[in-house]
């Protein structure tokens, strides 16, 4: 080019032509590009450019939600809720509508591979068959004792197929982990539940024929347990039924999305939710003129104290709670992560019993198990978790499969997962997109997608009818991945010995066969077949299989006959602020890497593609930072930067911080964005051995770093306010 | 020499005193959860573009219907106003039609619903200037999908492309196919036999969609309801979507 | 950059560049314009009118016509599903023409046969097949004679844009007004 001729002048002359070529042409040359391609073989099911529906399970969360994924010429093109379902009679939350941007997630593990060096992301494709033989070879040559198998919340189908293996192999039995089970506090729920009713049990609380609902902690129409179905509840409550609109009261120190909908919010002082709750007992005793042991030796005065909530305010909500038809009170989430948060669950459980509200409709039920269920299980708490690291760091875990969770992630950074893998010989990752533990992993041999495989899954909550979800592939395999169950069998068989002999079946759908073949026959079904091939027919087209009748039970015991003691909640580090860590209402816990979900602004404060510390605006003034300065938190355990999001929702001794950002991997939507609360979290436990992840004191410093936050809340654009450019 | 311009005179599509379109929706505040999801719904049904955390930052995100809260009162006595989805509220007077210079934005006489038609538009955007909901996104640029995420595209909607201007259209691509499902079948549409994908997805059922004309429709039932109410009624654009009122 | 523009284009080499430049442009868009005017190659010389001389109905490989927006294309195991079975093939007698060889060289790689669509719409156009066929519309009112002999693989007898459409939404609406609402109207088309 010339100097008085430049090539962008150049550049700008030919797109003139290529415009031009365009209008003259009504853009007709690039319509012939267009080439139809029909089936080679299309299957008989299918009509030619007409949608064909599948039934199966989202796997999103651990809800065992039943959808109905619309199909067209092989391709998935929207996930609507199955209608007969009853987990979710045909709704759907946020992220099971974005789990089509999981399966055509462009950052999907495409093959499997070997890492040649931890970390290093070098990896190189092998073939399958290399790959189950590397799998069995690891069966085969440890140690029984030294296989550890790690396993998500979901699927159910695989943790029985690998609980068999363990059992078959010798190996100690597989541990589930999931990050909303800790945030959710499964454990503590479910020990609370055995310690008053003498029986474990999921609690099923009927909020949709309850008129008046406590929740302290609970954050049900989030992520909590089965939100899908909570929400349903929730809805049925204010419309209200027999009893007219009913009254949502909430506890928590921030305004939650749930505590948004509440007619009530009490931003209580983190750690006294279960005393608040001795003194709504003792106060509603009071005026039921009950004389109840286990609230005698309440002191409500110096629980308005210790809790900020008003001896005034204690009095109206006990009163108040007394006085409803159907009163309802739920422990959850934050309220019991403390170290007392075993005896919140208990105290606020027995105030449901106060009022008659064991068994009741509108009260606390215990849900049925599952179809094939035999006993309540539930995820491993912190405590075991930790004795699972001390194991690896001991060098007594040689090969360790991980399949369905992120560890490195989802663990607090202080309990060392990470580290510890470095003593485990041989890491397996089973994982389908290339998530943290996946990068610290030896051999990533990639599951199909939820979308595209086969299995079921326990429906543990929200349901009143004992209910197993199933779930089949609605499209074929995008990538080569293969389905873990069908390795573990592979492998097997070519273990040969014990192994195959405890695993005789020639695939995974025949492996599922062999446990459905128990409910061939079973009574009050959904539906019913003579013989297990039309029974799997039926499965598959319903998408489960699930007794038509409640089967709900009524929980037993001596609730109030002895006084029940709520402990002072202990805080761990120095700290001037108390952190309340939550889970991203959008995000969840593995939502990141799906971009229209990042794109979905949070429902309180409508921040886009980030992560935030909420501080009170008073809180912020004084620390002389304002919305998107970064902030360091310290905690005792460690620190992370975030971004300040001024909330005029928080106690102002209280910063919060949602989970579902921080990501060091997970693909290209979700690495290097934001924070993770979890690298702050320590490794005090309550007495369930759940973490206390709410009972922290952290500091917060300055940076003097901005980071403009995107946020909906502001459709003039916040780039421009924050940078002082116009746009 | 006078030229004879052939330019017909712009009359608006309404009549004084129509109240009512054909299709309807109602929204219940009070049991609106804030969760989202028809937030996603919408998109993944109606191809909508993600935009990046950049575009998102200068208020170009592409959602067609959202969630609004807004805050009253200082702590603690603050109080979130209930969750309000807002999506294009189908004006029977609508602010948007009249400003269109190339009649992209036309009222619809048959299912009485505002159209946008993407190959009309030439991206003025005077309607969403004059657009009192702020529902219209505008497509500030081609934005990038990676392979294989095209594989969800619905074949049923237009994948539109940079310069257009778009928005909420009821999911007609539901109308039409339920519409030509009953008329194969020789029958009318039923009241319930199909929604959009908001209302389908809501967990709560909060967003009730159907014939606003029909007076024995669920719809129609809520929106008759005292509680019931018009975003900016004042304007008297006459919208197609009533709002519950919390409480 | 107007300005530099000016200067250059005094320059006689300039003006001689910028004659280049108008004959690309110009000859690119009549070539456009051609190809906009015949018909695509297509991957197999399909003889529309030997099979519809052989009385084969147009629903027997397009049956989505009768009940749905797209009539849809043949597999190729449909189309090999006839093929093998003639009986001067199967046996030998004849050897497989050139284009039935194309066929089968698909159907045994089990690749799909890459159609070049010739009745297209722009994709801000959603056409529905099946209310056309319901209103007593048959395939060559707009698809053309197939039984021309000698005709191969289709062409479109017309252009098929919003006037063509729309002429025949007037005409065949005259008399109801409600129906002509509805089938003049953009939303019915383009959403």
């Amino acid at each position: 080019m010339t100097d008085n001729f430049s090539r962008r002048d150049f550049l700008k002359l030919a797109s003139v032509g290529a415009a031009t070529t365009a209008i003259l042409t009504g853009c007709g040359p690039a319509s012939r590009y267009v080439t139809r391609e029909p089936y080679t073989q299309m299957p008989e099911y299918t009509y030619n450019g007409q949608s064909t529906y599948y039934a199966t399970t989202c796997r999103e969360c651990a809800a065992g939600c039943g959808l109905v994924v619309r199909t067209m010429q092989g391709r998935a093109l929207k996930v609507e809720g199955n209608k007969n379902h009853p987990a979710n009679l045909g709704k759907t939350c946020v992220r099971g509508q974005a789990t089509l941007h999981g399966l055509y997630n462009p950052d999907r593990v495409q093959d499997p591979a070997k890492q040649s060096k931890r970390g290093s992301r070098d990896f190189s494709n092998m073939d399958w068959d290399a790959a189950i033989a590397v799998v069995a070879d690891a069966l085969k040559n440890t140690d029984p004792a030294g296989v550890a198998f790690l396993m998500g919340m979901a699927p159910d189908h695989l943790f029985d197929l690998v609980s068999d293996l363990a059992k078959a192999v010798g190996a100690p039995t597989p541990i589930r982990f999931g990050a909303l089970g800790m945030f959710e506090a499964r454990a503590t729920l479910g020990k609370a539940v055995e310690n008053l009713f003498g029986q474990a049990a999921m609690p099923f609380f009927d909020l949709g024929k309850s008129d008046l609902v406590f929740s302290f902690g609970a954050n049900f129409l989030e992520t909590w347990l089965a939100p899908v179905a909570f929400t349903r509840g929730f809805a049925n409550m204010r419309r209200g039924g027999g009893h007219g609109r009913g009254t949502l009261v909430h506890f928590e120190p921030r305004m939650s999305q749930t505590a948004s909908k509440a007619d009530m919010w009490i931003p209580i002082t983190p750690g006294t939710e279960g005393l608040v709750a001795l003194a709504i007992g003792r106060i509603a005793a009071e005026a039921r003129g009950a004389t109840s042991a286990a609230f005698e030796n309440v002191d409500v005065e110096a629980i308005a104290s210790a809790s900020g909530v008003s001896a005034e305010k204690l009095d109206e909500l006990g009163k108040l709670f007394a006085s409803a038809d159907a009163a309802l009170a739920i422990p959850g989430g934050a309220a019991l992560a403390h170290s007392n948060g075993l005896e919140t669950a208990e105290a606020v459980l027995a105030l449901n019993a106060l009022v008659g509200g064991l068994g009741r409709a509108g009260g606390v039920l215990l849900a049925p198990l599952a179809p094939m269920q035999t006993e309540f299980s539930r995820p491993a708490n912190i405590a075991e978790m930790a004795d699972f690291v001390e194991k690896m760091k001991g060098g007594k875990i040689k090969t360790l499969f991980v399949h369905g969770v992120n560890p490195v992630f989802e663990l607090p950074k202080s309990l060392g997962f990470e580290d510890a893998l470095k003593s485990v010989g041989t890491v397996i990752s089973f994982a389908t997109f290339p998530d943290e533990t996946a990068m610290q992993a030896d051999y990533v041999f990639p599951d199909h997608h939820g979308l595209e495989s086969w299995g079921y899954q326990r429906v543990a909550a929200g349901s009143s009818q004992s209910a197993l979800s199933g779930a089949q592939p609605v499209v074929s395999p995008y990538y080569n991945t293969r389905a873990t169950a069908d390795v573990f069998l592979a492998a097997a068989a070519s273990a040969g010995g014990a192994l195959a002999q405890a695993l005789p079946f020639k695939d995974e759908v025949e492996f599922i066969q062999s446990k459905l073949v128990a409910l061939v026959g079973e009574g009050d079904g959904y539906f019913g077949a003579p013989e297990i091939n039309t029974f799997t027919a039926y499965f598959q087209q319903y998408g489960g299989w699930w007794k038509t009748v409640e089967e709900l039970s009524t929980p037993s015991g001596d609730v109030l006959g002895k006084a029940i003691k709520v402990g002072e909640a202990k805080f761990a580090g120095e700290g001037e602020f108390y952190l309340h860590p939550f889970v991203s209402p959008v995000l969840g816990e593995a939502g990141a890497n799906k971009p229209w979900l990042q794109e979905v602004p949070d429902p309180t404060t409508t921040v886009m593609w980030g992560s935030w510390v909420e501080i009170h605006p008073e809180t912020a003034h004084e620390l002389g930072v304002d919305n998107d300065d970064v902030v360091l938190i310290t905690s005792e355990a460690g620190a992370v930067e975030a971004v300040v999001y001024k909330y005029p929702a928080i106690r102002p001794d209280t910063i919060a911080m949602p989970f579902g950002q921080g990501h060091s991997a997970y693909g290209r939507y979700a690495e290097g964005r934001g924070s993770n609360p979890a690298d702050l979290f320590g490794e005090q436990v309550n007495d369930a051995g759940d973490l206390a992840f709410a009972g922290m004191r952290v500091k917060v410093e300055k940076t003097g770093k901005t980071y403009p936050l995107a946020r909906l809340e502001s459709r003039m654009g916040v780039y421009g306010e924050a940078l002082g450019e116009e746009h | 020499m006078t030229i004879e311009l052939k330019i017909p005179e712009y009359s608006a599509n309404w009549a004084e005193g129509e109240q009512q379109g054909k299709w309807g929706m109602a929204i219940d505040m009070d049991i609106c959860t804030g969760c989202q999801a028809c937030v996603a719904a919408c998109a993944m049904e109606n191809n909508i573009p993600f935009v990046g955390e950049a575009d998102s930052g200068y208020g170009r995100s592409m959602h067609w219907i959202r969630t609004e809260r807004f805050w009253e009162g200082e702590f603690p006595e603050i109080k979130m106003t209930p969750y309000q989805p807002v999506l294009c509220q189908q004006c029977g007077h609508a602010p948007c039609e009249p400003v269109c210079p190339a009649f992209a934005t036309v009222h619809s006489q048959a299912e009485a619903l505002n159209l946008q038609v993407y190959n009309r538009c030439v991206g003025t955007r005077y309607c969403a200037n004059n657009c009192p909901y702020q529902v219209r996104s505008f497509n500030w640029r081609d934005y990038e999908r990676p392979e294989p995420l095209p594989n969800q595209l619905n074949p049923d909607v237009t994948v539109r492309r940079r310069g257009v201007m778009e928005k909420c259209t009821f999911c007609i691509q539901r109308i039409h196919r339920a519409q030509d499902q009953a008329k194969a079948e020789g029958r009318e549409v039923a009241d319930g036999e199909f929604t959009t994908a908001c209302a389908q997805a809501c967990p709560a059922d909060a967003i009730v969609f159907g014939r606003i004309d029909d007076p024995e429709s669920a719809v129609s039932k809520l929106a008759g309801g005292a509680r019931g109410f018009h975003m900016l009624e004042e304007l008297g654009t006459l919208p197609a979507v009533t709002y519950l009122k919390g409480g | 950059m107007v300005k530099r523009f000016m200067s250059w284009l005094s320059d006689p080499l300039g003006r001689i560049g910028l004659l280049i430049a108008f004959l690309a442009v110009f000859s690119g868009a009549a070539f456009g314009l051609y190809t906009t005017q015949t018909a695509p190659p297509q991957p197999i010389q399909f003889p529309h009118a030997l099979h519809v001389g052989l009385e084969i109905q147009c629903l027997y490989c397009h049956p989505g016509a009768y009940r749905q927006a797209s009539a849809g294309l043949p597999t190729e195991t449909k189309c090999w599903g006839c093929h093998q079975q003639l009986s001067k093939y199967a046996d030998g007698t004849v050897a497989l023409p050139a284009e039935l060889q194309k066929l089968k060289g698909y159907v045994d790689a089990g690749q799909p046969i890459p159609w070049v669509p010739v009745a297209q719409v722009p994709d801000f156009v959603h056409f529905n097949h099946r209310p056309h066929v319901a209103a007593g519309l048959n395939c060559e009112n707009c698809h053309g004679n197939m039984a021309v002999t000698g005709f191969t693989v289709a062409e479109n007898p017309q252009v098929m844009n919003m006037g063509w459409c729309l002429e025949c939404h007037r005409a065949r609406t005259a008399e109801d007004p409600e129906k002509r609402t509805k089938l003049l109207d953009c939303g019915t088309c383009h959403y």
